[in-house]
């Protein structure tokens, strides 16, 4: 028998919901990340490596409460004064534009130490 | 209970005096100042923790009443070969890098809730204070492996240096969410989605098309919703994990306080219902965002430039359409470590192949996703042999990882071994799609059936044999 055979076939039998089903699911998006990887690669981590002297800090020191309180009120005091070696030797929080640091913010809160993560061997 | 309340009446006039009460941010914000581990939960709940060290999460075995043959042994991961990682103790907690210093594998007791002991079957204080709360009760818990001062591994959590971000997650307890159980759940079989196909972590992300249970904007279910335990018992282990701690409670689609057995206004549904299980038409598809593992040959080891590791020849699949196999809901064929391997018509062993047939009453066919490996066995004893995964991913010398395995699992030395292929069929029950999107007539009747009628033991597809009758 042909398809349309069996689809009228189902007809006369006088089934509802026949034909296959939809499963043409919805394009998901996937959230393109900000490039605050590379930024916060670029800009912080050169003076905040392991045994650095102004203390190792990755995304994963800080749980996001103490990124939010460092980039609201500690930042702009702790490092208006600090020259960046890798930047013209301008003071960090000019070397850094604001949608930079935005970005930088934004990945350093999706990254911290209390953002959920499934676990996988390696 | 009275010790509880001493105690807690003690940290809450502390609490209140330290604080006069301010901020009542998170459910254990006033129950302690500072966690020091698991000591700190034991103080006030030993009893669930005693519970916890009993069950089948923590000794990863327990009673199996459903596994063909099981004699009454307690099975689990701890005492079987599976075709995946293989077994957990000869690869328990380790950390291989590569000569990068890429990490290859921390060990399979990354995903036990415990801070690196193995499980004991004795109960001692070092057993309960091993035990990983957090894991399962805390939001935003995260642990890796670090030394600790007796140079020995072991998990902890990753703000260990960082007491106020440690104290903030520890206080954050509730009942586990879905994201907790996936912690674990979702990076089985060694990566994303890689083991079950149907448990993934978009589930924590997941809108109504994708799983209309746990869609996060509208049921939201979790997972203890459906998997509904006490005492640290968790139900529901499906058709391929051995044992059942709680076989008195069944989770199923049908069962009356969720949907019951005549959900669809269609008779004609309601009546496919007695021999088509739920699953089989409503999960048209699994691995919808991250491709699973659907075959894995141990034997044909090779070096991986992306992964910087030696690995397995695996083959992996996304929007996989899923194999269906009669089942009577219970029983289950499994291969049992020191036991000769039992074969299937092909000569596959049966890591887990369903007991059910058309003719039996009780049977109903169930969507599965149908897994094949190949696994080394034993020469002579035909035994089912683990792989010191981590040391074969550094290295590639598989002759040596078995061997080393086999020495620590059964006390062999010098395993002489062959290859052997493996089945093992693991039950659907994740990412429910909408009504709208459940198989149609023509997916499994005429010519585009995705269903093998022969090999479900029909002559024919059932509905064509009406048609032409009924056409002549
Ligand atoms: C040129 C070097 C330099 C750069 C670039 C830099 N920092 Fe710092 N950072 C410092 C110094 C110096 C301190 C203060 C150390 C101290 O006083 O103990 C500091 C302190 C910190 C602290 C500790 C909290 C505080 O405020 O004292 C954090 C967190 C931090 N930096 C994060 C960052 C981030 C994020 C970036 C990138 C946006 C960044 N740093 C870029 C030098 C730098
Ligand atoms: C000072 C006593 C005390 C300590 C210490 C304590 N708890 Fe509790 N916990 C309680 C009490 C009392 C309740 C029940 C009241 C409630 O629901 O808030 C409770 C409830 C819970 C619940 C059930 C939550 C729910 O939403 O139903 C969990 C899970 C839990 N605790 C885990 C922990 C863990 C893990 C720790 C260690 C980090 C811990 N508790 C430390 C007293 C304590
Ligand atoms: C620390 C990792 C981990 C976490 C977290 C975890 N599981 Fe498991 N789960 C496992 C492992 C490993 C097994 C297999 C145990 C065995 O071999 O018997 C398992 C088995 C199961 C089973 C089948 C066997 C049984 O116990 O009935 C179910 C159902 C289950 N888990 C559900 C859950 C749910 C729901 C949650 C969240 C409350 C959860 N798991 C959290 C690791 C985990
Ligand atoms: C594998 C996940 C898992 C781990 C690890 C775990 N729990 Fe639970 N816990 C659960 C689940 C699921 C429930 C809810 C159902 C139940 O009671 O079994 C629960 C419930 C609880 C409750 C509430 C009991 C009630 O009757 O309401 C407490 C308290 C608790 N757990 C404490 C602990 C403590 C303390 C530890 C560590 C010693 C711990 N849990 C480890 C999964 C876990
Ligand atoms: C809508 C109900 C429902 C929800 C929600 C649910 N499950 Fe299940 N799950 C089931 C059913 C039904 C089974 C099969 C139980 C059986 O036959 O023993 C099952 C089986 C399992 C198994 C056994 C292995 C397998 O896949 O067959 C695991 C593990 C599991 N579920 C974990 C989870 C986790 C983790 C979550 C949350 C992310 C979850 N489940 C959410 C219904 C649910
Ligand atoms: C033969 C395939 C098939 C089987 C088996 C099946 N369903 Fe359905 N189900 C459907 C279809 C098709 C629809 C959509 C009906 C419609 O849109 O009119 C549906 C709709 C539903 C709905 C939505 C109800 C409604 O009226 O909109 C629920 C709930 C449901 N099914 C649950 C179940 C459960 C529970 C089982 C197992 C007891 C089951 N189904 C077995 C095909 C099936
Ligand atoms: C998941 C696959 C599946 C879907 C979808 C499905 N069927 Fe079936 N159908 C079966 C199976 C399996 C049988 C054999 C059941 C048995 O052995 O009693 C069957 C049997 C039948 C029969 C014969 C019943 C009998 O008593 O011999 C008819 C008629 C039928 N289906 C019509 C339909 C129609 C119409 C639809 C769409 C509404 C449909 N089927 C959807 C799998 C399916």
């Amino acid at each position: 028998m042909h398809r349309n055979r069996w689809f009228i076939a189902l007809l006369i039998f006088g089934i509802l919901g026949i034909g296959f089903a939809d499963t043409a699911m919805a394009k998901r998006k996937k959230k393109k990340g900000p490039d605050g990887r590379a930024l916060y690669k670029e800009y912080c981590k050169p003076c905040h490596m392991a045994d650095s002297d102004n203390g190792e800090y990755t995304p994963m020191s800080y749980i996001q409460d103490q990124w939010t309180r460092f980039f609201d009120e500690q930042y702009e005091e702790t490092h208006k004064d600090v020259l960046d070696p890798n930047h013209d030797n301008k003071p960090v929080t000019e070397a850094i534009s604001d949608d930079q640091l935005q970005s930088i913010r934004d990945f350093a809160i999706n990254a911290a130490a209390d953002s959920e993560h499934p676990m996988t061997c390696g | 209970m009275l010790k509880k309340t001493i105690l807690l009446l003690g940290v809450f006039s502390l609490g209140v005096a330290l604080s006069g009460f301010a901020g009542q941010k998170y459910s254990h914000q006033e129950y302690f100042e500072h966690y020091e581990g698991t000591k700190t939960c034991l103080q006030c709940h030993e009893d669930e923790a005693k519970s916890f060290f009993h069950s089948q999460h923590y000794q990863w075995k327990a009673a199996a009443p459903n596994v063909v043959d099981s004699h009454g042994k307690e099975l689990g991961k701890i005492n079987m070969v599976n075709d995946f990682c293989t077994n957990p103790v000869p690869n328990w907690i380790e950390k291989t890098l590569n000569d990068k210093g890429k990490v290859l594998e921390l060990g399979c007791s990354k995903c036990h809730a415990g801070r690196g002991m193995l499980p004991s079957s004795e109960m001692s204080q070092q057993q309960l204070e091993n035990i990983d709360c957090l894991i399962c009760h805390a939001h935003g818990y995260r642990r890796d492996l670090y030394k600790n001062e007796a140079g020995e591994f072991e998990w902890k959590p990753i703000l260990w240096k960082n007491p106020e971000g440690m104290d903030s997650v520890a206080k954050r307890i509730t009942k586990p969410t879905k994201v907790m159980c996936l912690r674990c759940h979702a990076g089985s079989g060694g990566g994303p989605n890689f083991k079950r196909g149907d448990i993934e972590y978009y589930l924590s992300e997941a809108d109504y098309d994708f799983d209309i249970h746990m869609d996060v904007d509208g049921n939201d279910m979790n997972c203890i919703d459906c998997h509904a335990g006490a005492d640290h018992k968790i139900p529901g282990p499906g058709a391929d994990i051995a044992g059942n701690e709680m076989p008195e409670k069944r989770v199923l689609c049908d069962n009356e306080e969720c949907h019951g057995n005549a959900p669809h206004e269609q008779a004609l549904l309601n009546t496919h219902a007695r021999r088509v299980f739920c699953t089989a038409c409503h999960i048209p598809e699994f691995a919808k965002e991250d491709a699973t593992n659907m075959k894995r040959d141990w034997s044909a080891g090779h070096y991986s430039e992306a992964k910087g590791k030696y690995t397995y020849t695996g083959t992996f699949e996304k929007n996989v359409t899923p194999a269906y196999h009669w089942w009577n809901g219970k029983d289950v064929n499994m291969q049992v470590a020191g036991e000769a391997v039992k074969t299937d018509a092909e000569g596959r062993i049966m890591v887990a192949v369903p007991v059910g047939s058309r003719q039996d009453p009780e049977s109903r066919i169930f969507a599965f996703k149908k897994y094949e490996a190949v696994m080394p066995v034993l020469k002579d004893k035909r035994w089912i042999l683990p792989i010191q995964t981590g040391d074969f991913y550094k290295t590639g010398d598989m002759d040596a990882s078995v061997r080393e395995a086999t020495e620590e699992f059964y006390g062999i030395k010098d395993a002489q071994f062959d290859w052997m292929p493996t089945i093992h069929y693991m039950g659907l029950f994740h990412e429910v799609t909408p009504a709208y999107s459940a198989l149609r007539c023509l997916d499994c009747h005429g010519p585009d059936t995705r269903l093998d009628w022969k090999a479900l033991g029909y002559d024919k597809d059932p509905l064509g044999a009406i048609l032409m009758a009924a056409s002549h």
